[in-house]
Formats: C-alpha cells, structure tokens, sequence
C-alpha cells in the first residue's frame, strides 16, 4: 500500500515538475526539483484532490523544504485516518 | 502643476484583444467598415440563459500564444486577454525597458470592471454546486482585480508604480488618466495602460439579465427602438511616453493623450445624470487646453439604453452649446458590443484610428430617429473628415464619469 501511495504521489509531482518520475528520490525536496513557490501549492492541491484528502495545514508549509518523504508520509497518514473515521474527510 | 510645467504625453502603441480577435488595427478596420461583432452567444450554460447574443472573443484565437507554460495556470481570461493586447502596444512602441533603467521609470495601470470573473464563477460553482470542499489554490492569483497590472510587470519586468483601477464602465478611461498623470508630473517616463474585461460568465450574464438592460437583439445606440445594451469582452493596452522621449528616440506617435477629465454624479446608482457626464467632458478639455470648438469627433459612451443616450446626448449639448451640432458623434458599441472595463480601451483604439486617419467610425443599427436624441451620430458608413482633437466619453453605472480628450500626433 505504501509503495503505491509513494507511486501515486511520485507520478503527481513528476507530471508538475515536468520531470520522469524515476529521478524522484524520496530524499528529493520538491525545491530540490524545481518545483517553485506556487507550484508547490498547487501539487499540493493536486495530491490532495487525487487521494480526495485534506492535508495539515502546517505541514503543508514546510513540504518545499522537506523530502518528497515526508509528503508521502503524510498522504499515508491522512488515509489511514480516513480510513479509521470509517468515512472520507470531504463527507 | 501649470500647463507650462508639466509634461505633454503621447501614445506610442497600441493593442487590442477582443471580439474582432486579435490586434488594435484589425479593430480599427472592422470598425472603418461598420462591421459588426455582435453574435450568438457560446456559453456551456446558455440554454438556462435568456441572452442570446454578445461579443465574444472567436474561439480560434489562441489567447494562450506567447505566454509562458509555466504562467498559464495562474492566468483567467481577463489577465490573457491583457498580454496579448499589451504584447502588440509594446512591440509596436518599440520601448526597450531594459535599456537605461527604463524598466524602473515604467508605470502599468490597467482598469477593469470585475477582473477574474471567470475564476470566481467557476471555483464558486465548484464550491456551492459540485460541494467541492476546496477551491483551486491559484484561484485568488487569478481573480484578484490586480492580477492583470501585476502579470503585465512581471511579464515585461516594469518596476514603476503598478496598480489596478476599478470603476466599472470607466475603469479604462480613469486607468489612462492615472497613468497620464504619472508621466505628466515626472512620477514615470513610460506607462503601459489601459483596460481588460471577461465578464462573460454565468453568474454575470443572469446578473446583467436580472438587472433588465441587457438587449435581445443587436445594440442600437440613439436609436428610438433602442433596447439596452450587448454584453462583450475584450481588452486593449497603450503605451504612453512622454513627448520628448518619444521625439528623442524617432518613435511613431500615434495620438497626443491631451487631457482628462473625472467627475461623479453623486446622485443615483444607476441613472446617469448629465450635469455630472458634462463636468467630466468640461474638465477633460480644460486639462487639454482645448476649447470646444477644437473637437471634432466624439466617441460616445452611447451604450443603447434608453436612460444613457438621452443623457448623454444632453449632456453634449450642456459641455458644447452650439458647436454640438458640427460634431460627429459616434458609439462603437454598436458593433463591438459594450465590453463593460474595456469598454474605453476598445474606443480609445476608435479615437485614436479616427484622428490619425480622418474617418470617423460610425454608429451602426440607428434606424430610427430618437427626437431625444438629435445629434450627428454619422449613421451607417464612416465618414472621412478632418479630426483635430476627439474626446472619448466613458460613464460608469455608480456614476462615476471619465473624459479623454486627444489631440494629432504633434
């Protein structure tokens, strides 16, 4: 499951990052990919609608300078809540 | 500031997007031939729709040509429609910003009725329609009312006073005005100014519906069988300088931008008043130094509601006396629709085509004598005259009232 959300994840930001998804590295920030200001938002946004999740907002903050990781980290941590509560966050 | 001490300002270029397409001479031919712009309405939504027609943007013009891939995302309409038409004024200026810190001395003022409409619309659909629970992160880049002015900085690298200016139907006149200023009093050296409206939207169009102004046929300005106004979109953008940098630099000047005026009714909302239009006119041709019998021409505000025209048409009588009736006055909004922001941008490329080439553009569908309405509207066909000086009239629903005067290119 984690593989596959990291995939997801990896696809989402090569496809704004206009890179090939193999040269994500999960230690990759996404400034480190050139994935600037805005753009960093809005692949945000992009994840979010994907997994149909809503991610902290003060972790959202810091994604352009931790690794790609920690992002998929909180993609992972958001589903397993929403699959805990039993229903999805945008109910 | 005397008239003596401050600085005479010219335009050097001009652009247009709209329903003619692309490009401010394209706009100028078509209105030359009375060719109108008016047309069925395309809209996703026009079967809940009352409106059957506007003057709309083809849909083969590519908006998005010249535009960075990266920017795109972060543009709605009205800011495209900005950078084409500012993309032609500046090529035309042939302005190097770079050179000399120009870049740094370069004001852009650009003037809109409701900005990114189109963004609103579509992210508060998302929001109330489809209960979507977020909206696009881009949406407030996109519909703030500055996003045009800004994207045009950004785009040419422009570092001097950049700003936004709303006052509906007069934002463009009142956006040339600030930046004619600037250049006039040493606060810039080069402005890139004018106006931008894509207000086609649903939310707009049942507004504007619901307001009952809005015509279901053709625009007919000053014509007795007038039934209101024809919504369009569409932008135009002019660089201005003053005179001694254009002579310096050997740049083609288009038209002098001699003047403004600015006043407001302060009386209804939405009832025109003609003493306040009247003001405006006198303070434009104050601040030009001309008197009225200088102008020739007047580009009407003339939106084909029966409360403008009457107005206006008094209100022309107050600021002219007896020399009303040796002018020729027209409305392009017969053909290019009233594009509400942009309004004055699209005439203002009508003015500034009439005194360069000594045609004044007509008033198109005027098929039946309005006693109410009794000037010279040159009905139908252009008219080839010697035009001196024209004043472009431009009144904003509020009240709010905005004059250019121009003169020939010295």
């Amino acid at each position: 499951m984690t593989d596959s959300v990291q995939q997801q994840v990896f696809e989402i930001i090569a496809k704004q990052a206009k890179l090939d998804v193999g040269s994500i590295k999960p230690e990759s920030t996404l400034k480190d990919l050139g994935v600037a200001s805005l753009e960093v938002i809005e692949t945000i946004f992009d994840i979010e609608e994907h997994f149909d999740i809503t991610l902290p907002e003060q972790e959202n903050a810091d994604f352009n300078a931790e690794t790609v990781q920690s992002l998929v980290d909180a993609v992972q941590k958001s589903l397993d809540e929403k699959a805990a509560a039993g229903n999805g966050n945008d109910a | 500031m005397s008239m003596a001490d401050r600085r005479r300002v010219v335009i050097t270029g001009m652009g247009a997007a709209g329903p003619h397409g692309l490009g401010a001479e394209v706009l100028w031919r078509r209105l030359r031939e009375g060719s109108g712009m008016i047309a069925p309405l395309r809209h996703p939504f026009q079967d809940k729709l009352r409106t059957r027609i506007a003057a709309q943007v083809p849909d083969d013009v590519d908006l998005t040509a010249g535009i960075d891939e990266r920017t795109l995302p972060l543009l709605d309409r009205v800011s495209m429609l900005t950078l084409a038409a500012a993309r032609e004024a500046i090529g035309q200026s042939g302005l190097d910003f770079a050179a000399d810190g120009l870049g740094l001395r370069t004001a852009v003022v650009i003037g809109s009725g409701v900005g990114g409409d189109n963004t609103h619309d579509e992210q508060s659909r998302r929001l109330y329609a489809e209960h979507a629970t977020r909206t696009h992160p881009f949406t407030i880049v996109r519909l703030m009312m500055n996003a045009p002015a800004s994207q045009v900085s950004i785009a040419w690298g422009l570092r001097g006073p950049t700003f936004a200016v709303a006052s509906a139907c007069a934002s463009t006149n009142h956006a040339v005005i600030q930046a004619a200023q600037m250049i006039r009093n040493g606060m810039a050296d080069a402005a890139v100014t004018g106006g931008a409206e894509a207000c086609i939207s649903y939310s707009a169009l049942r507004a504007w519906e619901a307001m009952r102004v809005l015509a279901d046929d053709t625009c007919r300005p000053f014509s007795a069988n007038r039934r209101g106004l024809v919504l369009g979109e569409g932008a135009g953008v002019f660089v201005l300088e003053s005179l001694e940098r254009a002579q310096a630099r050997g740049a083609t000047i288009l038209a002098e931008l001699a003047g403004g005026g600015m006043s407001a009714d302060a009386s209804d909302i939405v009832m025109p008043s003609a003493e306040g239009a009247s003001s405006a006119m006198r303070q434009a041709l104050d601040d030009a130094g001309l008197a009225p019998e200088d102008i020739d021409y007047v580009n009407a505000h003339g939106t084909g509601t029966p409360a403008n025209d009457v107005t206006e048409t008094r209100a022309i009588r107050l600021t002219f006396g007896a020399h009303a009736d040796r002018l020729a006055v027209s409305s392009t909004k017969s053909m290019h629709g009233h594009a509400l922001g942009a309004s004055g941008a699209l005439e203002l490329v009508a003015a500034i085509g009439a005194l360069r080439d000594g045609v004044v553009p007509p008033t198109m569908n005027l098929d039946q004598p309005d006693p109410q309405c009794d000037l010279d509207y040159v009905p139908d066909t252009a008219r080839e005259m010697p035009v001196r000086a024209v004043l472009s009239n431009s009144f904003a629903f509020g009240g709010l009232n905005a004059v250019l005067a121009l003169r020939r290119a010295p």
